[in-house]
């Protein structure tokens, strides 16, 4: 029932056919911007890193294409209308659980997404900016694992944040907080390695560095593939821990609701 | 003409009252949302610290820039982004039919009867980055340059307001408008880098088909002297008058968009 839902989401996702053209556009243009960025500061700018410019414009476009985290946040802004409407009660009648079926139903949009909109966009962009593969088999294997676990974590995230929504019911401020969370904490924009060091220490122990910094490092082997192993093991526990969190979250808000009339 | 402009600001105070039912909820927005930009800025400041320069620009001039950016956008989405994103709803569900009989243009009554306080985190926050980047930029004030400043910022604020308008308009013919919307972002996304960081067609499309160029680069480069591709000298003179001049373009789209119009159900 769950890969019923998942099918479905990405079937939605398909059946617009204009929308899907203008998000090439869109995936073009956010490439173009973040590598834009970094071939001028390597051309133009002081500072030195021990980062090559090939591989800050590998890290540019997987980082744009798959692990873009600003439109994940929209479900915030689905199940903040299913709260204010009252739907979220029909979700209670369902056999299923409610934020099981939300990771059901973001996986197929998130597939869609990756595989209509961010292969295309990586196979153009790449062969015009040049594209690095994983540095070895190894650390392909680990970054398929790190993207898997990427995904879990930046859909437990946002569940998490918008099951605030049970008690605030302001989803435009949940949405637009998670939102700088991510763009800050995630690495996705700016890897962690050109962050400040004080900054830099604690960002790189948040679970919001599994999300895109960790999977773009282990893919460029700026780890070697035991500490990647090790990282990833890292993540895994705060896969668990958030997994945990949006579980009791959904029991205290399961027990909040109040229905009225039938 | 005065009736309308009266009728205008009733919404408007109208509107007020409404949102300022929910105070705390409304400053809660302002901080999310200011947070949300201020997250991405800084994003750009550990790039530009790192470096020393982006595209030639320190970061106090890309923190002038970035908090112009911001403010000449929310000066203008404030009268227009929310209302018009809803425009192709308001078509397919028949509701701007019942605005055509009204005796007073369907622009102007969604415009004012939608102003949107919601900006306060955006004001709040370019304001802040351009009173904390000016002084450090050494520059030489007289009454020109401040008349210059304010008018290249209503310009930014009208260029917003007028691609958002043309973008609804087009809600009126295809149905359909809300992703280019999302275009519309993606661009605005380029204009708060100096664009003399991208590739020369590009620069060439912000500077003239999608003229986000105007939005902040034009002024502020022109504000600090610094040089600008394929305008040079015109530099700010364009920043003051790429507003008002889309706003013309803006009606004679709307217009035209307007005569077309045949509702979208039976």
């Amino acid at each position: 029932m769950l890969l019923a839902l998942a099918t479905a989401s990405f079937r939605i996702e398909s059946s617009f056919r204009a929308q899907f053209w203008f998000k090439l556009l869109s995936g073009v243009l956010n490439v173009i911007a973040r590598v834009s960025i970094w071939q001028s500061v390597f051309l133009h700018g002081a500072g030195s890193t021990d980062i090559s410019l090939p591989q800050m414009i590998t890290y540019a476009i997987l980082g744009a294409t798959t692990f873009s985290t600003w439109d994940a946040t929209q479900i915030l802004r689905e199940i903040g209308a299913d709260i204010r409407s009252g739907n979220v009660v029909s979700h209670l009648m369902r056999p299923y659980s409610y934020p099981v079926s939300l990771y059901a139903r973001q996986l197929g949009a998130r597939a869609h997404e990756m595989l209509m909109i961010g292969l295309p966009v990586l196979v153009v962009m790449g062969s015009v900016y040049g594209f690095q593969l994983p540095a070895s088999p190894g650390h392909a294997a680990l970054f398929i694992l790190s993207l898997l676990l990427s995904i879990f974590l930046l859909f437990t995230v946002s569940i998490a944040a918008s099951m605030i929504g049970f008690w605030v019911m302001d989803m435009l401020a949940l949405e637009w907080s998670l939102r700088g969370t991510l763009a800050l904490f995630s690495g996705g924009l700016v890897p962690l390695w050109f962050y400040p060091d004080a900054v830099a220490n604690t960002v790189l122990y948040l679970p919001f560095a599994w999300i895109s910094f960790y999977p773009l490092a282990i893919y460029l082997g700026e780890l070697d593939l035991l500490s990647s192993l090790l990282h990833l093991l890292y993540g895994l526990s705060w896969a668990v821990v958030s997994a945990v969190l949006v579980a009791l979250m959904w029991r205290a808000a399961c027990r909040r609701m109040i229905v009225q009339g039938g | 003409m005065r009736q309308s402009l009266s009728l205008y600001l009733y919404l408007i105070r109208l509107q007020l009252r409404t949102r300022l039912q929910y105070r705390a909820s409304l400053i809660i927005g302002w901080v999310a949302q200011a947070f949300g930009y201020a997250s991405v800025y800084g994003a750009i400041w550990i790039v530009a610290s790192r470096f020393e320069k982006l595209g030639g620009w320190v970061w106090p001039e890309i923190a002038l820039m970035l908090g112009f950016h911001v403010l000449g956008y929310a000066l203008g989405a404030l009268f227009t982004l929310v209302q018009l994103r809803r425009m192709e709803e308001l078509v397919r569900l028949g509701t701007y039919d019942t605005l055509l009989v009204r005796p007073v243009s369907p622009w102007a009554y969604l415009v004012f009867s939608g102003f949107n306080i919601e900006y306060g985190g955006h004001i709040a926050l370019g304001i802040g980055m351009m009173v904390w980047a000016l002084p450090q930029l050494g520059m030489d004030w007289s009454l020109l340059t401040v008349l210059q400043l304010v008018a290249s910022l209503i310009s930014a604020a009208l260029l917003t307001g007028s691609i958002l308008t043309m973008i609804a308009a087009m809600a009126l013919v295809l149905t359909r408008s809300r992703y280019l919307f999302g275009i519309y972002f993606d661009f605005w996304e380029l204009s708060r880098y100096p664009i003399t960081i991208f590739a020369m067609p590009l620069q060439f499309v912000l500077l003239s088909v999608v003229p986000l160029g105007y939005m902040a680069y034009v002024p502020i480069a022109a504000l600090l002297g610094k040089p600008v591709p394929v305008i040079g000298e015109a530099a700010p003179f364009t920043a003051i008058l790429a507003g008002p001049f889309m706003v013309g373009v803006a009606i004679l789209v709307w217009q035209s968009c307007q005569r077309r119009y045949q509702g979208a159900g039976g």
